[in-house]
């Protein structure tokens, strides 16, 4: 209110209105002035329950809350001419002093009539898929740098299949862990049953299971998870020194050709 | 509460005040037997809640594998009237409160063929008459 005297007594010249900043400046003065008006109390002692001084705070926060989007607007200009008061003159050559020119904005129509006619059909004929990030160019690596990627891989993964862990704890001097076999394809199968069980006790329903996630149930539960239990990976990377041939791998094996459909779209059965 | 060697355990119990209800999983232990039907669950859970079976709605029962423990969903709810406004038809026809008519698969596949031979209005015409 001290301020407000002084405004009604005409000291400031108001004629114009109080400019954005200088309103921010005597805020953030006053804000301040409050602040330590309360430290002061808290550190004397006294309460500062019900303190007049803490009303005027949050008054003054939530005016300058308000302001600060329009500020954030202004932030260009001030700072422009704050760093051509610093730099003391404007520099013809700053490239902030140009605005966009709108005329280059217009696409020159009259260049591309100009292309040839013979290119063009080429050009509408092949697809050039849109550039929309940046992809990795993958032209110049011969032969050789693929194969060392590859053998760079095949070491990195031979590294973590069991047997090498095992040698490891053997050799390692620290505390042993005991814990249950993690097979991969049980945790993966018992991840995703986990994962339905949840959802499903959280919505109350029942889903019904696809058959992808049936055969896999299946595969995992039941004679063949027995068979994995001799397979070992392949650690020729580490061992030869070159990549795994594929084709040893039994994840993905299909039927060599399927069998020929019918007429009436079933397999044919064979009679002998 | 174990009668004939089956206990019935509720697990996750909520009230459900928007629906007026009270829903809750429920663990049935069964070993040796076969899954109990869903009648005697509802017994079950009416004795456990101190209420009528007829508010009970209990559905989705699976048996683990191996047999022996079965996990289902049950409602009970506040009455009667609340149940047959919230809950889904085909459940309220399982306890013989409401009759959904079926007009057979085949009945329907047919009429949809009729149908197709006309334009506009006068498909729904076609379906009245069963042409012989």
């Amino acid at each position: 209110d001290h301020l407000l005297k002084k405004a009604t007594e005409n000291e400031y010249n108001t004629s114009k209105g109080i400019s954005f900043l200088e309103l921010k400046y005597q805020l953030l003065l006053s804000y301040l002035m409050n602040l330590t008006y309360i430290s002061l109390q808290k550190s004397q002692g006294s309460s500062i329950q019900d303190d007049p001084a803490i009303d005027r705070l949050i008054e003054i926060r939530t005016v300058l809350e308000k302001m600060r989007p329009i500020d954030k607007k202004l932030k260009y200009q001030v700072d422009k001419v704050v760093r051509t008061a610093a730099s003391g003159g404007t520099d013809s050559s700053d490239p902030l002093r140009y605005r966009a020119n709108p005329e280059n904005l217009i696409s020159k129509l009259d260049d591309e009539s100009e292309s040839e006619s013979e290119g063009e059909e080429k050009k509408s004929k092949i697809y050039h898929p849109p550039k929309l990030t940046a992809m990795h160019y993958e032209g110049d690596e011969t032969e050789m740098d693929k194969d060392q990627k590859v053998l760079e891989r095949a070491k990195k993964r031979a590294l973590s299949t069991s047997m090498l862990r095992e040698l490891r704890e053997e050799f390692s001097e620290g505390p042993t862990e005991i814990r249950e076999t993690t097979s991969t394809q049980r945790s993966r199968a018992e991840r995703k049953l986990r994962e339905r069980t949840h959802y499903e006790e959280e919505n109350f329903m029942r889903f019904s299971v696809s058959k992808k996630d049936k055969n896999e149930m299946k595969r995992v539960a039941g004679l063949s998870s027995l068979n994995n239990l001799t397979h070992f990976d392949d650690i020729s990377a580490l061992t030869e020194g070159r990549a795994p041939q594929a084709g040893g791998s039994s994840k993905k094996r299909k039927h060599g050709g399927k069998g020929k459909k019918g007429k009436k779209g079933f397999k044919k059965k064979r009679i002998h | 509460m174990s009668e004939g060697a089956a206990t019935i355990r509720t697990r996750k119990f909520m009230t459900n005040r928007l629906l007026c209800r009270k829903q809750m999983i429920v663990d049935v232990l069964h070993p040796g037997k076969a899954t109990i039907p869903k009648t005697e669950v509802r017994e079950k859970l009416a004795k456990m809640y101190k209420t009528t079976p007829d508010v009970i709605f209990c559905f989705g029962f699976r048996t683990k594998f191996g047999g022996g423990k079965t996990s289902g969903f049950g409602l009970i709810y506040d009455s009667l009237d609340f149940a047959k406004k919230f809950e889904p038809k085909y459940r309220l026809q399982r306890h013989g409160l409401v009759e959904i008519k079926k007009t057979g698969r085949k009945q329907r596949k047919e009429r949809k063929n009729r149908q197709k031979k006309v334009r506009g209005t006068k498909k729904a015409k076609v379906g009245a008459g069963k042409k012989k």
